[in-house]
């Protein structure tokens, strides 16, 4: 009687996990990130192909048994490309017919919601271009950490939600970047 | 399976129904906004001769880290409280506007005691012992048009109860969202108020 007991307890226990696979919020364009971005002697940026480095997870990240996807395409690194159309767009350095173009590769794509700290790491490797010359190729990462939980409830959202956070903070790291601001100068681009 | 296992297996089940109808009446919680922080509306705005059009660079925080489902629902609120001041000829949150003032604004939101604790006790005597957090509100806002930035702060919270235990004396229980929204507009209301009193939108 306890083990059939225990196989019904543990049967609720599955039901009541509830394992999700879903999406990371829809980014938003960070106030700081606009800010910088505003500076009028930046030029505007068309954004190209995105993709991920081999080996590293593009469609699925792990997060207690839930499972955190990607962007539009159920990629990271689309998720990735469509931020930066949103900062771009929010700041009005987005030109889809632009002659500058930025494109990138995922290079590092991480997500833990430990019981007390939970921590985001993404990377990706950014190159600028104009008529065929490279501007900027750099590769940058961000971390990113946050209360967590012993509560999985209160876990598994924070984590997806942060995860945004740290894919602001990457981009953050790259529109501050001086070689990227000297490269997307107006009068830099314009010279090539 | 005897006769006594039988009852002893039914008393079982009617048990945890019970507590579980219980625990969903008990751990109900509650919302009251803070009433410290004056009602402003339309009626309190100054009339500026010339509006200018407006780009609102808005963001919602949780403990300082940037929230982007709350900065999505949120963020037309804001808007719209921009838009209903009539301080501003247009208003935005995207580039585009001819020569815009830019309105930032950050909500951030900063818990005044350890919420997840106290309800994790309140849950654990099934709601019998209550408890109440305080979520505090901060929002930083500036103008910059032509170089020239005005900037100011406001405050506000929300109070919740969880499990049995007693409402802020004098406040009216709220739904969760309303109790939220009502905190967001009135945040942005009074930052317009005291932006425009500085002549910030003159």
């Amino acid at each position: 009687m306890s083990i059939m007991r225990m196989a019904l307890v543990s049967s609720a226990l599955l039901l009541l996990a509830g394992c999700i696979s879903a999406p990371p919020p829809k980014y938003q364009a960070g106030v700081s990130n606009t800010e910088v971005l505003m500076q009028s002697t930046r030029s505007d940026l068309k954004v190209g192909n995105f993709d991920a480095a081999p080996g590293v997870e593009n469609t699925h990240l792990s997060v207690r048994g839930s499972s955190l996807t990607g962007g539009s395409d159920g990629t990271f690194s689309a998720y990735l490309r469509e931020a930066l159309i949103t900062e771009l767009k929010t700041a009005g350095k987005y030109d889809p017919s632009g002659d500058t173009s930025i494109s990138g590769t995922l290079t590092r794509n991480q997500l833990d919601s430990a019981i007390k700290t939970g921590t985001a790491d993404v990377g990706a490797r950014f190159i600028v271009t104009r008529n065929g010359a490279t501007l900027y190729d750099k590769s940058l990462s961000a971390h990113h950490e946050w209360d967590s939980s012993f509560i999985g409830a209160i876990a598994i959202p924070a984590a997806m939600q942060n995860y945004a956070t740290a894919v602001q903070k990457l981009l953050g790291k790259l529109f501050s970047d001086p070689e990227f601001v000297k490269a997307t100068e107006t009068s830099a681009t314009e010279g090539k | 399976m005897n006769v006594r296992q039988t009852v002893r297996n039914a008393r079982a089940f009617g048990f945890a129904l019970l507590a579980c109808a219980t625990l969903s009446g008990c751990l109900s919680a509650k919302m009251y906004v803070d009433p410290k922080l004056p009602v402003v509306s339309k009626a309190d705005m100054p009339v500026v001769p010339q509006p200018r059009p407006v780009q609102v660079l808005f963001e919602f925080r949780t403990k300082g880290n940037a929230n982007a489902r709350a900065t999505s629902e949120i963020r037309p609120r804001v808007l719209a409280v921009a838009e209903q001041s009539g301080l501003f000829s247009s208003v935005t949150d995207t580039a585009g506007a001819t020569d815009p003032g830019i309105l930032k604004i950050v909500i951030n939101n900063v818990p005044m005691d350890n919420a997840a604790a106290k309800g994790f006790g309140t849950g654990l005597t099934f709601g019998l012992a209550g408890s109440m957090v305080t979520d505090g509100y901060v929002c930083d806002a500036s103008y910059t048009y032509n170089g020239h930035t005005t900037e100011t702060t406001v405050k506000h919270a929300i109070y919740t109860t969880i499990g049995n235990h007693a409402a802020p004396q004098g406040l009216t229980p709220l739904q969760p969202a309303d109790a939220v929204h009502q905190v967001m507009d009135q945040l942005t209301w009074n930052a317009l108020k005291q932006l425009a009193d500085q002549q910030a939108f003159q």
